[in-house]
Order: C-alpha cells, then structure tokens, then sequence
C-alpha cells in the first residue's frame, strides 16, 4: 500500500459524475453542473467514451467573478438558457467542489429563479449537493437520487404500487431487462422503476433526434412514489441515506434493500423479494432462464475452477461479481473499490471468504495486491489496463468507464440472463487465455 | 435574423461569408451558462499541452474528478518512458479543504519523488486549491529545494479564465525548464517544434523529413519528449510552431529571451507539410537543404499521388464540417480539405482569436458558416442547415453527428492515425473516405411496413426472389411461396 498522500491511477470518479445517470434518468431531465465550465465537459467526454450517446450537461460556467461574488448569476442565467434552449421538463442541479466551496445557497437561488422567471415556473429544479471532494461517484449518484425523490415526491393518496430504485450504476440493457422482467411478471403497472437510463443512455438511431433523449422515469410516477406500498433498492447496499431511507422517513414508506442481483442466490433473493412484494410468482420464462444459468456454470466448472481473480470497480458490482464467482468455483482473490466504504470490507468477506478486500484504494494498491495475490483473470472497468498491461494479466471489461471496447450499453450481468451472459463470456475468456498460452 | 434559432448572446459568434470583407466575429469570452460549450477549463488547457511530456510527473492538486478525467487523455505516444500515462492527484477530501491542502500535497510530491524518481514534477492548481488558497508555489519551492530537482507549479484554477488561459500557464511552466541545461547541437540548423504532441505518433511521420534535410530537432514541444530535452531547447536556432493557438505565447517568451525566431508552420496536408520544409529550408538560407527539401517534397508528393487521388475521386465534392479546439487546426484542415476536392461549409473553433477568424474568412468558401464556441445544438442544426456529409471534430461531437446520420473524423485526442506528414495525408483521406462512403449510411431508418412491401416497395432482396421466382415458373416448375 502506497502512503496516504498521493493516489495513483484512480479506481473512482468524483460525485457530480454519478448524479448525471440519475438526473439522465428521469424523463425530459437536462443536467447542469454549477461550477466551472470544464467540470461539464470532461464528464461529457468520459461518458460519451463509456455509453457512445451524444452527452449533454450544461454548466453555470463559474468564472473568476463567480468565484469571488457569489455565483447566483450564472447559475441563473444558465437555467434560463437550459430552459430555453432544451425546453426540459426538469433541470437537475449538481454542485461541484467549486460552488459548494465558495458557499452558494443553491435552494435560496433556485426559490429566486422560479419567483423572478414566471416562464421557467412549469419547470421542476431539482439540486443535489455533490462536491467532488466528499465522495465518489456512488455517492454522488445515489445523493442525487435522495434529491430527485425529495425535490418531486408528493404526499398524496396511498396507492397501490411499489418503488424500485436502482441504487447502483448499472447498464441501460441491465434496466431494460429489469422492466421487461417486471412487466411480464404481471405488474406492468404497479412499479415505478428509478431512475430508467434504458433510453436515455442507449437511444435507437431515428429520424429525429430530439434534444433531450427519450425515455426516463415519468414524474408523474415520482410524485407517487411519496404514496407507494414499499420500495425496493436493489444495488447501493453498502451506501447509506439513499432514495428508499428518503421515502420511508419522510413518508412511512416500508424500504428493503438488496444487493444487485447478480448470480444465483442474490438473483433468488432479488426475485423472492418481487414475490413476496407483488404475490405473484416468478413467470415460468425465468425459472427456465435460471435452469440455464446452472447449467451454464455447470458447463464450465472444470475450466474456471480456482482461478484466481481480482474484482474492482463500483461497490456492489464487485460484491455480486466475487459472489457469482465463488459460485462458480472460482477462487476471487482480490476485491477492491476505489470508495471509501467500511461496509464494503464487511460485506465483501462475508460474499468472498478469505479474499483480500480493499476500500479507497487506488490502482496502484490494486497493482500490489494482484502481484501479491498471483492472480490470473482481473475483472472491472477499463481503467485497470495498466495492471493488465504490465502483469500480463488479461482484464474483462465490465462496469463504468469501459472507453475501449464497444458495448458498454448494452453489457448485461444482472439477473439470471445477465449471470449466464456473464458466466459465458468468463469461460472463453479463459478459453482463449489458455489457448495463447496466457 | 440569424443563420440559426440560437441564444441571443450568441448570435455574434456564429457568421456567414458573405463577400470579400473579413467576418466580424464575437470570441475568447467567458462561455455562456446553461449553452453546453464544449470547451473544458484552464486546467485541461495546460494539461493537454505538458502531459505528452513522457518523463514527468503530472500530478494534480485537487479533488479526484480532476485527475479521473484526464488520465492518460491524449493519445500522445511514446518512444520510451511511461510515466506520463499514470494518473497522480492527492485526492483532495472535505478535511484538505477545511484545514488546507498543502501538507499532503508536500507529502504527495516527497512519497512519489522516492517512488518514481522522475526528473520533474509538474504540479497543477484545480478550482478548489485556488479558493481555499493553498500555496501552491511555495510548496513547490521548498520541495524542490528538498528535492534538487525542478517542481514546477502549473498555476490552472479551473475557473480562472478559458482554455487558453492553461495554454499560457503550461508555457510558463515549460518555460521555467527551458534554459536550465547546456547543449552543443549536433547540426547548425537545429529546430524545435512547438505545438506537436505526437498524437498517434505524428512527430514520427515529421522528423525523418526534418533530418533528411539535415536538420537536428533538439525538442518537440511536447509529443514524446523527455525533460531534458526541454531543458535544453533554447540553444535551437529556429522555432517552428504548429499548434498556434497553445504555443505562440512560449515562442514569443523564447524569442524575447533568448532571440530564437520562430516561424507558423503545419505539418498537415501535402501543401502544408511541403511549405513547412520550404519554409525552414530558407530561413536557414542553405541552398543545398532548399534543393534537398525540394527532392523530398517532389519524391513524397509523387508516391503518394496514386492513393491521394484514389480517394479523392470518392469523396470530391462532399460537404465537410470542422469543429476544432484551436484555429491552426481547422485552417490546415480547409487547405487539405481541398486537396481531396471537398468544400468546407462549416468551420468552428473553441478558442480561435480575432485574428484567426479573419483568416478563416479569407480561406473558406462564400457561404460557409463560421462559429466560435459551438454548442450541441447549433452544431445539430448547422449540419443539417448546410448538409454536411462529414464532421472533423472530436469525441463529444462524434455521437452527434452519428445520431444525424453524418460521417465522422475524429480530429482530436483520440484518433489512433497518424494524420501528418505524407502518409498522414493518405490515412486522413482514407478515413474520410470509409466514413463518407461506407453502407452504413443507406441503412433504411424506417422500416418498411409488411403491406408496403407486398405492394408499393421493391426492394433488391425482393427483386431478387421474384426473378428467381419467375424463373421457377418459366422453366415450368412448380411456383413455391
């Protein structure tokens, strides 16, 4: 382990970052960081590299005055041009280090803009308070979701429905999987699912190209979420102060969370608890898709068996990753996250007994860890080529940010499909490490 | 009214040529909030200038974001050392800004001194330092004393400016290095190159030229350079600048102290690269390297001349579009532009000055749309406005023009050919090429219906069954459906 003064190859992004895949999940939602102008683009720059979509994200554009004087005025003025120019339904607002440092009351300048501007009163503005030096990208992501719910959802009547948030960062295919499993279990219409990137990050080429993708969760369905039965997080299992613990202090609503449903038993788990939510069983499509799952880690124990792994990345993809991996009967040696995160640690021993488990770390840390460990397969984003590179290691790519393979959009681990996918693309990746003598 | 529905602050920076007079352009101002620019900030400014520097440390002073973003941002390559593409930042948290910073980041450069022994640092200031006031220079002063080897702050607040302020900032920081070696060159005609980051390995496809000229390039500001090589870059007679807009201030400096002349070239394009090696040719005023460079030019110009013109009877006539960090850029791009037969019908910079907007105008086409600091929607309806088959630009445009069905060259960071120099005219070509010309583009958006198959449309496939069909049935067979 390196000293604690310098990080080296960063194994995490900071919070803004994370609050555009909610904020981009909500419907008719445009972005804007209120900070300096480069904050937007560069994060524009990593997610267009990652998801291959045009990326908008406005920006206050703080300048020198800004930072001196206070920036109300730009962040006015660029919600009034976020409003003009998109034609939004929501504006979402993320601070950056830069504005919650200078001290901007965010609230009271957005409560001025919606009195000074009758026009832009249709608008709902929703800020979520993200200085980058306070966490990583989870936090920032599940601090905007938190914001999202507490910004539009409304007491009203109790209905009916149940709340899933999806409290980690995962793939648009992985939310397009969750609906279509949802609506054929037969509660079409009785979930609100949040936030649904399954659009807005991974939009079909069309004629027209809107200005702001389709898709997202409605905010009709957000209002509601104040009045619903229960809420499901899956995913975010180790963060705290989440959308689901937003909604049941505030408004009672019962909160259970999971982890991301990822392999065997967290799969069942994730599906029991839709059981016993909507009294409706598993539809029979999905109990055969599970029968394949075994079958396919069945297919390729004798190849996977005790390879040592090294497993980095988000929080909860790396639990359930070690998880489906022990599973399998492989040997995951390493699990390590660049968030800073005691319950990881907790959690990640119990999923992967007698691994190496690592919180804040950053790449160089993972580095030593792997050498120590005479690890084989390495499995997370992108951003642990270097370690690939040196080590002679091969690294499948799964997770955020994956800038050099295609497909980002659409990779799928989540639920029994998505594990076989998985457990799948692990067993030819070891074919061909074999095959090249790797 | 203006050439497009934009926002009314916008209005002056985005023109038409409209005659013979130069086109009056509104830039280098403060980007407007909430209009999406895609300009990044003064730290990217001077990061994308020093971090081709292969054997420095880049360490950044500031939260995590800062440094995420930018590890390994260019695809600037290497000859040899790697420590460039390592990300460094002392990943500032909530207790550094309350209690201040700079005991970590002394820390950070002492534990990474011992670890990497680099022969510099390069430390950069981001927003957050600059308000909570950290003393950047004086730390990098005492450690640098500590240390014995040059700790060069890279004053880059985030905030502070454009883009171009970090160009300066990196000059600056460059230009505390310059000077601190000695050096004899090999060559009495010995040049620098100012502004070539080696993307792609462009410097690569150059430098053959320059030596077999007989010219000794002591330094490449900053493409595959090693510090040392900095350090010892004023003792070239000539600077030659590439990219104008992030170096002509160091070449100012150079030549202002230590009296080195420089010179605007571009190694991009057969007119420009052959202009480049005439033009240092003469400045040396040697009549043999004036004939050699002639040869090269004329031996070059000639074994390409087939492939050149193999792609050009393929897209000549097309209409590209060129959104560009900096102006050098995008004049070169017009001029190559034209040597594979193409009009330019939309040319944009993020940071061009008055000036370079005037020459813009003098070299595009009557009825080209010239826009400074372009935002996504005005890009989107401009390609559609002026038909352009073709942006040149980089990755945050590339999705957008796919979205419009538009091909794509990727100009910027991360495009993975070597464009300059004689065979990089050939590669950009041919990358224009497969893009413009490629299926991809006649795919049917719209699908057509069941019922409109069977009755309105034929399709080649169709076509094609019911000839085999008909054939069927001539030759008497039974008819199979």
């Amino acid at each position: 382990m390196s000293e604690n003064y310098a990080t080296v190859n960063p194994c995490s992004m900071c919070m803004p970052m994370g609050s555009v895949m909610a904020f981009k999940g909500i419907e008719g939602c445009m972005p804007i960081f209120h900070g300096s102008q480069g904050c937007s683009t560069y994060m524009r720059l990593h997610l267009a590299h990652h998801y291959r979509e045009p990326v908008d994200i406005a920006s206050s554009a703080l300048s020198e005055k800004g930072a001196v004087y206070g920036g109300a005025a730009n962040l006015k003025k660029g919600l009034l041009n976020v409003i003009q120019g998109y034609g939004p339904k929501v504006v979402g607002i993320a601070t950056t280090c830069l504005a919650e440092t200078i001290g901007d009351d965010v609230a009271q300048i957005v409560r001025e803009f919606q009195q000074e501007e009758p026009s832009a009163r249709e608008v709902a503005i929703i800020s979520a308070s993200t200085p980058s030096y306070s966490g990583s990208h989870e936090e920032g992501y599940n601090e905007a979701l938190k914001a999202i719910v507490r910004t539009l959802a409304k007491r009203g009547r109790p209905n009916s429905r149940f709340n899933l948030v999806i409290g980690s960062i995962v793939s648009p295919a992985e939310v397009r999987q969750i609906k279509s499993m949802l609506n054929e279990w037969g509660c079409g219409y009785d979930y609100t699912l949040l936030p649904d990137i399954s659009e807005t990050f991974d939009a079909p080429l069309a004629a027209d190209y809107p200005k702001i993708p389709e898709g997202g969760t409605p905010l009709a369905e957000i209002a509601e979420m104040a009045n619903s039965r229960e809420t499901l997080t899956v995913g975010g299992s180790v963060l705290v102060g989440g959308a689901g613990d937003y909604l049941e202090r505030e408004f009672g609503v019962h909160h259970t969370r999971l982890p991301l449903p990822i392999g065997v038993e967290l799969t069942d788990r994730f599906v029991g608890t839709l059981e016993e939510i909507t009294g409706l069983g598993l539809p029979e499509k999905y109990e055969r898709d599970r029968g394949r799952l075994l079958d396919a880690i069945i297919d390729c124990h004798k190849l996977v068996a005790g390879v040592r792994t090294a497993v980095f990345g988000d929080t909860d993809m790396v639990l359930g990753v070690a998880k489906l991996l022990c599973e399998m009967g492989m040997d995951p040696r390493v699990l390590a996250t660049g968030s800073k995160n005691a319950e990881f640690i907790r959690w990640g021993e119990k999923m992967a007994p007698g691994s190496e488990v690592l919180s804040g770390v950053d790449f160089s840390d993972i580095h030593e860890s792997v050498s120590r460990n005479d690890i084989d397969l390495l499995i997370g984003p992108f951003t642990g080529r270097q370690i690939s590179k040196a080590e002679n290691i091969p690294l499948l790519r799964v997770g955020l940010p994956n800038h050099d393979r295609f497909g980002a959009s659409r990779q799928m681990v989540l639920g029994y499909e998505g594990a076989t996918r998985l457990v799948d693309g692990i067993a030819n990746f070891i074919v061909e490490m074999n095959e090249r003598g790797g | 009214m203006g050439i497009i529905k934009t926002f009314e602050e916008r209005a002056g920076h985005i023109k038409q040529k409209n005659g013979t007079d130069p086109v009056p352009l509104a830039c280098n101002n403060e980007s407007l909030a909430g209009a999406v620019s895609q300009r990044a900030c003064v730290y990217s400014g001077a990061r994308v200038v020093l971090n081709p520097l292969t054997d420095a440390l880049h360490l950044v002073h500031g939260p995590i974001g800062c440094a995420s973003y930018t590890w390994d941002i260019r695809g600037s390559s290497t000859s040899g050392p790697t420590l460039y593409k390592k990300s460094f930042s002392t990943d500032m948290t909530v207790a550094d800004v309350i209690f201040g910073g700079e005991k970590k980041l002394a820390g950070a450069i002492r534990e990474l001194a011992a670890r990497y022994r680099p022969p510099a640092f390069f430390v950069y200031s981001t927003c957050i330092v600059g308000v909570i006031g950290d003393d950047l220079k004086a730390v990098c002063k005492s450690a640098s004393e500590d240390l014995g080897m040059p700790v060069i702050p890279v004053i880059s607040e985030g905030f502070r400016g454009n883009k171009n302020e970090g160009y300066k900032a990196a000059c600056n920081a460059l230009f505390e290095l310059i000077g601190t070696r000695d050096y004899a060159p090999e060559s009495p005609y010995s040049v620098n190159f100012l502004g070539e980051y080696n993307v792609a390995g462009d410097l690569w496809a150059i430098k053959p030229l320059f030596v077999e000229m007989g010219v000794e390039i002591i330094a490449s500001f900053t493409g595959d350079s090693r510090v040392e090589e900095i350090q010892r870059a004023h003792k070239a007679k000539l600077n030659l600048v590439q990219c104008g807009g992030s170096m002509t201030y160091l070449a100012k400096k150079m030549e202002e102290t230590y009296g080195i002349p420089y010179q605007r070239v571009s190694f991009f394009g057969i007119g420009e690269i052959s202009s480049a090696l005439r033009t240092t040719a003469e400045h040396f005023e040697d009549p043999e390297m004036m004939e050699r460079a002639e040869e090269i030019i004329a031996r070059e110009s000639a074994r390409i001349a087939p492939e050149i013109e193999r792609h050009r009877s393929r897209v000549a006539g097309k209409r590209a579009a060129i959104y560009m960090g900096g102006a050098a850029k995008a004049i070169s791009l017009v001029r190559a532009f034209g040597e594979i037969g193409m009009d330019v019908v939309i040319i944009g910079t993020q940071t061009g000055s008055r000036d370079d907007y005037k020459k813009i105008s003098y070299i595009v086409k009557e009825g080209t749309v010239i826009i400074d600091d372009a935002n996504p929607l005005e890009l989107k309806e401009l390609l559609v406005k002026q038909g352009a088959d073709l942006l040149v630009a980089g990755v945050k445009e590339r999705f957008l023009a796919y979205k419009l069905g538009v091909a794509f060259c990727d100009f910027n960071h991360d495009r993975t050919a070597t464009f300059e120099g004689f065979d990089g005219i050939v590669n950009f070509a041919r990358e224009v090429d497969i893009t413009i010309n490629s299926p991809v583009w006649n795919l049917p958006i719209e699908r057509v219906s069941g019922a409109r198959m069977r009755t309105e449309v034929e399709t080649e496939i169709g076509a094609e069954m019911r000839r085999e069909q008909s054939s069927v049935i001539d030759a008497g067979g039974e008819t199979v459906v």
